[in-house]
């Protein structure tokens, strides 16, 4: 074997399994998922919180649709762009997110 | 990241110039070290996240206990990006390539990503709620620390975090029965007695191991 090709079984062997240890753990809860889609409000109550559900969706969204345009150009040997408009959906998710994040914990009142 | 730059290296390696003092042999070497000293590393680290000894338990999780999205998402995306850029170099042909350059909308994505973490941590620390980072609390305060044997009341009042009920039982721990409380944390002095120093607790009523306690004291009128 060519040190190029042991090379890249090393780095495939180290991201597989440590990708398939934390996928593992947190199916099965031993990474902490609880409320996940829950915030913190003013007070200390927590709430159902949407725009960590909308979030949530653009991110998984975002990544599978970037995986499978890597892997239809995987012998390229370019890293394929994200579009503008993409990067803007996600820039809005996330100002959504943090917007609500900072009204609910800062300034909403319980009740 | 080192081993892909390792592996591109071993691709696109030149003949050393002629100045040069070093030996091919003396690179080749190098690198074999280094690619073998990042794959022990690399094993370690899985081998003490298997173990547990790399405790991942908490990866996504606030100080509070709750997951955090933020957190999450940065995940998502590290390994995403992580895995296409070695999916990229590994299946270029003819040969493993680093791509030329890194296109900036992943750039951007990252910073996106990255940013986004940093302001919700900024959020969350700005806030008591957030930077309540000791687990379920309960915080006890009153209104003053002094009254007499039949004199004022003392309303006591207890915040209660990382608890969905808020509620707490009152009870006075020390000594017991000298006066009594209510339900609403109103402490009522005995009538009579010899002065003292009596500690109040309120406890969680969902978690009733999670508690706080404060000292008032009781002396004679006059």
């Amino acid at each position: 074997m060519s040190f190029a090709e042991i090379a890249t079984l090393e780095v495939s062997l180290f991201l597989g399994v440590l990708a398939a240890i934390i996928g593992y753990r947190l199916l099965t809860g031993q990474i902490n998922m609880n409320y996940l889609l829950y915030g913190i409000q003013k007070g200390g109550a927590r709430y159902f919180s949407p725009e960590r559900v909308q979030l949530l969706l653009f991110t998984l969204g975002t990544a599978m649709f970037y995986l499978n345009d890597v892997m239809q150009h995987r012998t390229s040997g370019v890293l394929p762009d994200v579009s503008t408009e993409t990067l803007a959906l996600l820039g809005g998710s996330h100002a959504l997110y943090l917007s609500g994040k900072a009204y609910m914990m800062l300034f909403k009142k319980p009740g | 990241m080192l081993l892909l730059l390792l592996m591109q290296a071993a691709q696109t390696t030149p003949t050393p110039p002629p100045t040069s003092y070093v030996q091919p042999w003396v690179g080749a070497l190098a690198a074999w070290v280094a690619l073998g000293f990042l794959g022990l590393i690399g094993v370690a680290i899985l081998y003490y996240v298997f173990t547990g000894k790399i405790n991942l338990s908490g990866l996504i999780s606030e100080p509070t206990g709750d997951a955090s999205m933020s957190r999450f998402q940065l995940l998502v995306f590290t390994f995403v990006i992580a895995a296409s850029l070695f999916l990229i170099i590994a299946s270029s042909t003819p040969s493993p390539q680093f791509p030329k350059d890194i296109p900036s909308g992943i750039l951007m994505l990252l910073g996106i990503s990255a940013s986004s973490y940093l302001v919700s941590k900024g959020i969350q620390q700005t806030s008591p709620e957030g930077r309540a980072g000791r687990g379920p609390e309960v915080k006890i305060a009153a209104e003053k620390n002094l009254t007499t044997f039949g004199g004022d009341t003392i309303q006591f009042g207890a915040e209660v975090f990382g608890i969905e009920d808020k509620t707490v039982l009152w009870t006075i721990l020390d000594p017991p029965g000298f006066g009594t409380i209510d339900a609403d944390g109103l402490y009522t002095p005995p009538a009579s007695g010899q002065p003292d120093t009596i500690v109040i607790k309120a406890a969680s009523k969902e978690k009733l191991n999670v508690s706080d306690t404060e000292s008032i004291r009781v002396e004679q009128a006059g």
